[in-house]
């Protein structure tokens, strides 16, 4: 407070001392100090202005207003019939729970097919039987050695003609491919009842608009696993024609050794 | 802005004017002043409002012009939409008619599919034959131990070590074992197959309300249910192929024990002839 009282004091010297100055410096601060702008209701313009503003307003009213209220009651038309025709969550809700009751069937089917159906009780073939029913891919390297523990091997070229040998070779290498492919049919069926209720458990948090994506991804798997069926099938055919060529082989060969025979009995009678 | 920019000027100007030491620095700082005042700190010049009725004018112009057209537009657009929907994409009409056809067909195929496919097949005459054909096709996975005696019954065992070679019973066994594996397989294809049946008429029960938004959830429910069909397919398709190999596999041991029986016949021929 003195020093307020001290700097006014000394202020007031200086004014009384330089007169000339502050009268120049309140002057110039006076003339150029900002003052509040005057309202203008008497200025004609203002008049115009207001006519003008009101035409705006009932134009914008009337014009844009009037669309707006079209075009909301357009969209609220469309909402509704969205909402209760296209997208009714309630049975958005009960299609999901659907899926949910689905997941439990599926649950069943996928455990009976995990049932052991083991059931040769010798060693050999136990042990092709393990090999065959392993559903692992990984054994597939053993199943020849296990097939030949219990089927024999070709015989010998003393043992037999190279024909003979020839189809039985061939025979073996079309049941070892068939008994190889049924284990990784066996495998692959597997994956695809993981990957389906995979994709089933998708489909239960998925959103109408996302549920064709799956939908799509659930078509791609089901084309794979048309071409696995058809993998397997083309072994079933691969190993039916093995058996019919087989069946004509035995009519072939019987001919031979009959003609074989023939001639040597006609050989040994000549000499006598 | 206008206020900060007096301040600053104000307290310069003032700090000036009182250190001014001569009344020419005050004229100076006076004339000086003044001057930054008339060029930087003067407010703007207003401009004049002569065009102020062409531009509301043309505000109203454009509202009532092209704003209107845009927005006449906009709904003509939307009210064409909504009517594409309403006749075109989703026409009520016609999805209670999908609703009503679902129905229908399930009334007209169900039943009647079911009871076909229910129909009693036993063919078995004689006692034993009839347990293993009931045990069969009873669809349980629960009684394989039956199975397998009700096999033993009607095919036998496999013969004692005294009986037959280790060839023949090793063969007689595993083509027991297969054959077995492929009925208990086929047991819990059988009941897999009861489930699929479930499903899917869960899913055609549904499609009997089912909405154009909640349809997707269910079709592609059902294909992956048809994943699931395809695996169990394979499944029998695999036991098929073990059966069908063995089954070759046994024709083709009967070629190799044969080339060795000829061969031990060659032998013992032979060695009949130099005996005499």
């Amino acid at each position: 407070m003195k020093c307020f009282r001290d700097a006014l004091k000394t202020a007031k010297c200086w004014i009384v001392g330089h007169k000339l100055r502050a009268a120049v410096l309140t002057l110039v601060l006076l003339v150029i100090a900002p003052w509040p702008a005057k309202a203008q209701y008497v200025d004609p313009c203002c008049a115009i202005m207001a006519a003008g503003l009101a035409s705006i307003s009932s134009a914008l009213e009337n014009v844009i207003g009037g669309g707006l209220n079209h075009i909301l009651g357009v969209d609220q038309s469309i909402q509704q019939f969205e909402q209760n025709t296209v997208w009714p969550q309630n049975l958005i809700n009960q299609a999901r729970a659907l899926v949910g009751g689905l997941q439990g069937i599926f649950n069943q089917i996928q455990s009976l097919t995990q049932i052991r159906v083991n059931s040769a009780t010798l060693p050999n073939s136990q042990q092709l039987e393990t090999n065959l029913l392993s559903r692992n891919a990984n054994q597939i390297g053993q199943t020849s050695s296990n097939y030949t523990a219990l089927y024999g091997q070709v015989p010998t070229t003393t043992d037999a003609s190279q024909q003979v040998r020839d189809v039985v070779d061939m025979t073996d290498a079309a049941a070892q491919d068939a008994m190889k492919r049924a284990i990784e049919i066996d495998a692959l069926s597997d994956l695809e009842l993981q990957a389906a209720s995979q994709i089933n458990q998708g489909i239960q948090s998925a959103a109408p608009g996302s549920a064709p994506i799956i939908e799509a991804q659930a078509d791609a798997w089901l084309v794979r696993a048309n071409a696995y069926t058809q993998a397997a099938t083309a072994d079933l055919m691969r190993l039916r024609a093995i058996d019919l060529a087989n069946s004509s082989a035995d009519i072939k060969m019987g001919a031979t050794n009959t003609t074989n025979l023939r001639q040597q009995l006609m050989n040994l009678l000549q000499h006598n | 802005m206008h206020y900060l920019t007096f301040v600053l000027f104000a307290l310069t100007f003032t700090w000036f004017m009182v250190t001014a030491s001569s009344p020419r620095r005050v004229i100076a700082v006076t004339v000086a002043g003044v001057l930054v005042l008339t060029l930087l700190i003067s407010p703007p010049v207003a401009e004049a409002q002569g065009g102020l009725v062409e531009a509301i004018q043309a505000v109203l112009n454009v509202i009532n012009g092209m704003l209107k057209n845009a927005l006449s537009a906009i709904n003509t657009a939307r009210t064409a939409m909504n009517a594409l929907y309403q006749n075109f994409v989703w026409p009520v009409q016609l999805i209670n008619q999908a609703h009503a056809q679902v129905t229908q067909m399930i009334n007209q195929y169900r039943a009647l599919m079911a009871s076909i496919l229910n129909m009693n097949l036993s063919s078995a005459t004689l006692p034993t034959p009839q347990s293993l054909e009931t045990m069969m096709r009873d669809h349980r996975v629960n009684n394989f131990n039956s199975l397998t005696q009700s096999f033993g019954n009607t095919y036998g065992a496999i013969p004692s070590s005294v009986d037959a070679s280790q060839a023949d019973r090793d063969m007689s066994d595993m083509d027991d074992a297969l054959t077995l594996d492929s009925l208990k397989t086929l047991k819990a294809s059988d009941n897999a197959t009861d489930l699929e049946l479930q499903a899917a008429n869960s899913i055609e029960n549904s499609a009997t309300q089912a909405a154009p938004g909640s349809a997707p959830f269910m079709t592609a429910s059902a294909v992956a249910s048809s994943i699931r069909s395809q695996a169990l397919t394979q499944k029998m398709l695999a036991a098929e192929l073990r059966q069908e190999a063995a089954h070759i596999a046994h024709q083709n041991g009967f070629r190799k024990r044969g080339a060795t029986f000829t061969t031990q016949f060659r032998t013992l021929m032979m060695n009949l002839l130099q005996h005499n």
